[in-house]
């Protein structure tokens, strides 16, 4: 066996030009025509490189920004350093262990990502869930949704330059981390769903923590959101800016709160239902102003809508199996399926393609955070460096999902 | 947002500060610990169970069911007699060092590993018998295989676990400790150069002589296989002509009127007492 | 020599320290002394006859010397108030409750590695922090602390104090150039924009303070004060109180006007390529700012070192511990071991799981702080100065305290918004203050 040769230093492909002065600016070298465009600097223009490793871009996520001043003209954005081949790694496990390796998708919002997964396997088998399987569903994913706006709305302060909201809502989140931790066995990336229910009844410690959190979560949401809801400076920096309007949503493929703050009232789980959400009362809220002022009050009405989710899950929980009998090989039928689900971010989408074997063919998972970046483009050139991050807080990405 | 302007501000700095006397919500670790739940899966440990036994039988069901394959466990059976192992094979005793040799790019010797062949295994046991079965003079019963048989045949390893309740890989440990003790047949080899200068000199009455004492022809080893006879590749420098190489090193007082009865005595020495190169 | 050598290596370390320290203390002190006593009289009679460069000098190392405490006393309180409004426990390992966790902070970046980067124009990336930090010690200079404790009191002390301020904007801008990195070029131009436009309405804010006292003179401001209450220039000039004070926020480069170190955007503003000590005096530079910010609002409009109230009793202490004679060798030798013991006492018989030895403990410490409580309470009754500098340091900490927690509160204003506020709102504003202040004061005199 040949040892591997090293790459040569002497190598020109790999050299970084150093120009006379001994100070080196690497432009690379372009390789499209947006590119070429992108990095002939007009007078006045500077290239600033909001690299990967940044105390704020979401994740790892790099940005080189043209700015003239303080203005950002252009962006171009270069994703791929959270990529790790999720979809290859599902061809590659069987239908079961696909539910492990599609979680780290969207990891905050980890139990909706197994949704979609488990949803479209479930219409492959053309498998009935039992109704308390699908009642615990609803109720652990609005809960790990209710985790995932307070995720943002910390965030979105933060970038903002608000240290304390995050902190505020973060301990909100770990109750219920904890609270799922006790239901599902882990607090981040669940893998509580499995084809054909849940894996694990409601127990007692996991319904103690809720009754405790219930009691007072409307209460400490609205003490910790009155912070920024009524805060002057806030709202004078959240309030026009990075407008989209409802006809860029639409053609941008915009969902999610994001769509819903535009004007546009779509929500999956009152425009094409699933699992049990027809049987419950919530209403969806819309705001029209497209701003990030809009799309962070509008999670805020979600999380109370939420809230009322989860109320009527525990009233009207029925008895039953959490789980139907899946045998442990699965040979699904040759053919495809696909499902959506409402994650937290925006619509989820899972399409898998079986060919009759044990392991899927082709499992392609179309998340929301990606389809948002590339509203970047669109909203940042012409606003303001500190806008800049504090549009890409309100849009809410998370790198796990664009990458995947 | 209220009618006064200033007046959020003013509410803002009131709500921290209401929350600047309210108690800290952190869990001063490791002073206090906090409440894991019962049911949480990220504990690196084994359970007992109430009566304080361990729980995991070893039945490879989650590394089997282990989408990245990350779980590797080794166990014993119920008599704790046998090994079993399931994980990547570079943490096998017995396959270390094959994987780790392909890894650093060396030649595996295939002599090596030579597959689980069957012996004679009352040999083996007659050895056991005369050592009571006793695990803790390994160290004799080993050296007492490796002069049976002239190495320490897997089969005959097995046969000692078997026998004396050793683990395999505790016996496998203790072999490969020692440099008198070889897991492979030895196989020597005597090469004669068939150069120009060597072949001039008399080289094929030499390579006759020598196939007449070991009992084969050229090219072909031993009948008890344990010593190969080929032409050498190269003449080594300085090396007097006709040359005979045994493994490698060359033996000028071997000429054609001693070769055959050199080449007799290396085919009929007995094995034991061979030094080890 | 061998036999020195091997003597040397049969001793033990602390012999050997102890070998080599006393011959040279007893040396140096024998010179010490020679000196001393050849030197003294002249030195004494030079100090006597400048007795104003004396006091300044003593003056500016103190202040010097405690710049540094008082940045790290604001760095832990920043770091424990805002975990406390964060619900959080804040630093509490080094030290009891955390309290030595600055003094970490200054060995850490003492120790730091001291690098230049490539391409910067290094001394003026040497020389920044030093100039950022030398304009902060010397606006100290005029801050009036108590009644006789002012470094230099000077008849412009105000004018001087603003003028010091705007030379802070020159170091930052050294920074930011020197760097060689764009970020901290943004970070240096946005700061010294900021710190421009906010001069002008701090600097008019306080126009009608000088209206009212007449003079620019700090000790004289703070004197006029005097009285109780309702004394204060706060009821005089209550715009001109906010305005500096907004205007303060933005000159010590705090949230919500801290466009300069938004770390969300710009790493770390102009102090990106500063690592180890020149960081450090970046930021002990901002700290001191806010205590001077602080300190300036209580002199200019909260009575300085003056007391909210006077006591109501007269206080009059008649100690003459001389006249004890005797006694007092008694009393010194009696009192601590006295104290000790009736203080653990409670603690012994009331607790069973208190050993004699912890409650003797715990007396001694309580014994401590009594006397340390009572030597202050003497000096806070005898000496004015101490009363000044009790009240102007509480006033002063209540106003870092309202820094912080505006730090912990409020997200930043964008930079734009930021100019617009200071030019279309506070200029105008403390125009305003003037033109009032004025016909006021005009209508007041003329009647």
């Amino acid at each position: 066996m040949a040892t591997p040769t090293r790459p040569s230093l002497d190598d020109p492909a790999l050299t970084i030009p150093v120009d006379h002065a001994g100070v080196f600016d690497p432009i690379p070298v372009a390789q499209t025509e947006r590119q070429r465009e992108f990095y002939a600097l007009k007078d006045g223009e500077m290239l600033l490189n909001m690299g990967p490793q940044h105390p704020s871009t979401h994740g790892v996520l790099r940005m080189v920004l043209k700015i003239n001043g303080e203005q950002v003209t252009d962006l171009d954005p270069v994703l791929g350093y959270l990529h790790r081949g999720v979809e290859k790694l599902c061809e590659n496990a069987d239908y079961h262990q696909v539910i492990s390796q599609v979680d780290p998708l969207e990891y905050i919002a980890s139990l909706f990502n197994e949704w979609g997964a488990v949803l479209s396997f479930e219409k492959l088998l053309d498998l009935e869930v039992p109704r308390r399987a699908e009642y615990i569903r609803v109720l652990s994913a609005e809960l790990n949704r209710v985790a995932s706006h307070m995720l943002y709305l910390g965030f979105f302060a933060l970038d903002l330059g608000g240290i304390t909201p995050i902190l505020w809502s973060f301990a909100e989140r770990d109750e219920i981390m904890e609270m799922l931790a006790a239901l599902t066995g882990q607090k981040l990336l669940f893998n509580y769903f499995r084809i054909g229910g849940v894996n694990g009844d409601l127990n007692h410690e996991f319904m103690s923590r809720l009754g405790d959190w219930m009691g007072r979560a409307g209460a400490q949401l609205e003490a910790g959101m009155g912070l920024l809801n009524e805060n002057e400076i806030f709202v004078r920096r959240a309030r026009g800016m990075g407008v989209i309007d409802r006809e860029t949503a639409l053609r941008m493929c915009v969902t999610g709160p994001n769509l819903r703050a535009s004007g546009v009232p779509f929500d999956l789980r009152r425009a094409h239902p699933y699992s049990v959400y027809p049987e419950l009362d919530f209403d969806v809220p819309t705001r029209s102003e497209g701003d990030s002022l809009a799309r962070f009050l509008l999670r805020v009405d979600e999380v109370r809508q939420s809230l009322r989710i989860i109320d009527q899950c525990l009233h009207q929980m029925p008895d039953g199996p959490v789980s139907a009998r899946v045998p442990r090989l699965l040979r699904p039928r040759p053919g495809r399926a696909f499902s959506s689900v409402e994650a937290p971010r925006g619509q989820c989408s899972t399409y898998v393609v079986s060919d009759g074997t044990d392991q899927p063919f082709r499992m392609r998972i179309h998340d929301p955070s990606f389809l948002h970046l590339q509203l970047m483009g669109l909203l940042m050139p012409g606003n303001l460096l500190p806008d800049t991050m504090a549009i890409m807080a309100s849009l809410d990405p998370v790198m796990g999902g664009v990458d995947k | 947002m209220s009618s006064i302007p200033g007046l959020g501000l003013v509410k803002g700095m009131a709500l921290t500060l209401r929350r600047f006397f309210q108690p800290a919500v952190t869990i001063k670790y490791p002073e206090l610990d906090p409440d894991i739940a019962v049911k949480y899966r990220g504990r690196l440990q084994l359970l007992h169970d109430e009566h304080g036994t361990l729980k995991c039988e070893t039945c490879f069901q989650c590394a089997q069911a282990c989408p990245i394959e990350c779980i590797d466990m080794g166990g014993t059976d119920t008599r704790g007699r046998y090994a079993v192992h399931w994980g990547a094979a570079e943490t096998y005793g017995e396959r270390r060092t094959e994987s780790a040799l392909r890894r650093s790019g060396r030649e595996v010797p295939d002599a090596l590993f030579t597959t689980f062949e069957p012996v004679d295994l009352a040999a083996v046991d007659a050895i056991l018998e005369s050592h009571d079965h006793d695990p803790h003079r390994m160290l004799s019963i080993l050296e007492a295989v490796q002069a049976e048989f002239g190495h320490l045949p897997v089969a005959a390893l097995k046969r000692i676990s078997h026998r004396t309740g050793a683990w395999y890989a505790m016996i496998y440990g203790t072999a490969s400790y020692y440099r008198h003790l070889r897991f492979e047949r030895t196989v020597e080899e005597v090469a004669v150069c068939r150069c120009m200068a060597c072949l001039m000199a008399g080289g094929g009455r030499l390579a006759e002589a020598i196939g007449a004492g070991l009992r084969t022809e050229m090219g072909r080893p031993t009948p008890d296989g344990r010593i190969r006879f080929a032409w050498l590749s190269t003449h080594p420098p300085g090396g007097a002509a006709p040359l005979v190489a045994l493994d490698g090193e060359a033996q000028p007082e071997v000429t054609a009127t001693n070769a055959t009865a050199w080449a007799q005595a290396l085919a009929g020495e007995h094995p034991a007492t061979r030094t080890v190169h | 020599m061998t036999a020195v050598t091997s003597y040397w290596n049969r001793l033990s370390l602390p012999s050997r320290v102890l070998l080599v320290l006393l011959p040279t203390l007893l040396v140096l002190g024998g010179a010490a002394t020679v000196a001393l006593v050849l030197l003294l009289p002249p030195l004494v009679d030079f100090l006597g006859a400048n007795a104003g460069l004396v006091r300044f000098v003593v003056a500016a190392t103190i202040i010097v010397a405690i710049t540094i405490p008082t940045a790290f006393l604001i760095i832990y309180l920043e770091l424990k108030v805002i975990a406390r409004m964060n619900l959080r426990v804040g630093p509490d390992r080094v030290g009891p409750f955390g309290s030595a966790q600055s003094l970490a902070h200054g060995f850490k970046v003492l120790g730091k590695e001291d690098y230049t980067p490539r391409g910067v124009d290094v001394p003026i990336f040497t020389l920044a922090p030093v100039a950022v930090f030398l304009t902060t010690i010397m606006s100290f200079l005029v801050v009036p602390f108590a009644p006789g404790l002012v470094a230099q009191d000077f008849n412009i002390a105000l004018l001087y104090f603003f003028a010091i301020g705007g030379l802070n904007i020159v170091g930052l801008m050294m920074a930011g150039w020197a760097s060689f990195n764009k970020y901290s070029l943004l970070g240096a131009l946005r700061a010294a924009a900021q710190a421009i436009s906010y001069e002008i309405p701090l600097t008019l804010s306080v126009v009608g303070v000088i209206i009212l006292a007449g003079t620019m003179s700090l000790n004289a401001i703070v004197e006029q004060q005097a009285g109780s209450l309702l004394d204060w220039n706060v009821w005089k000039q209550p715009l001109g109180l906010l305005i500096f004070f907004i205007a303060g926020i933005a000159e010590a480069n705090r949230t919500p006007l801290d466009m300069t170190e938004a770390d969300q955007e710009l790493v770390a503003g102009f102090a990106t390529e500063y690592s180890g000590m020149r960081y450090g005096f970046f930021f002990f530079a901002e700290y001191v700012n806010v205590f001077i910010i602080s300190a300036m609002t209580v002199v200019l409009f909260f009575g300085g070192w003056n007391a909210p109230f006077d006591w109501p009793f007269p206080v009059v202490l008649a100690l003459d511990p001389g006249s004890l004679g005797l006694g007092l060798l008694f009393v010194v030798g009696l009192a601590p071991v006295l104290g000790t013991v009736l203080l653990a006492l409670p603690f012994w018989l009331g607790s069973s799981r208190i050993s004699a030895l912890q409650a003797l403990v715990i007396g001694f410490v309580l014994f401590n702080l009594l006397a340390v409580g009572a030597f202050f309470g003497w000096a806070f009754i005898s000496f004015d100065w101490v009363v000044g500098l009790f009240w102007m340091m509480a006033k002063s900490y209540v106003f870092v305290f309202v820094f912080v927690q505006m730090r912990a509160t409020f997200p930043r204003v964008r930079v734009d918004q930021l100019m617009g506020f200071a030019w279309k709102w506070l200029l105008p504003a403390s125009l305003l203050n003037i033109f009032a202040t004025a016909i006021a004061v005009s209508i007041l005199a003329n009647r």
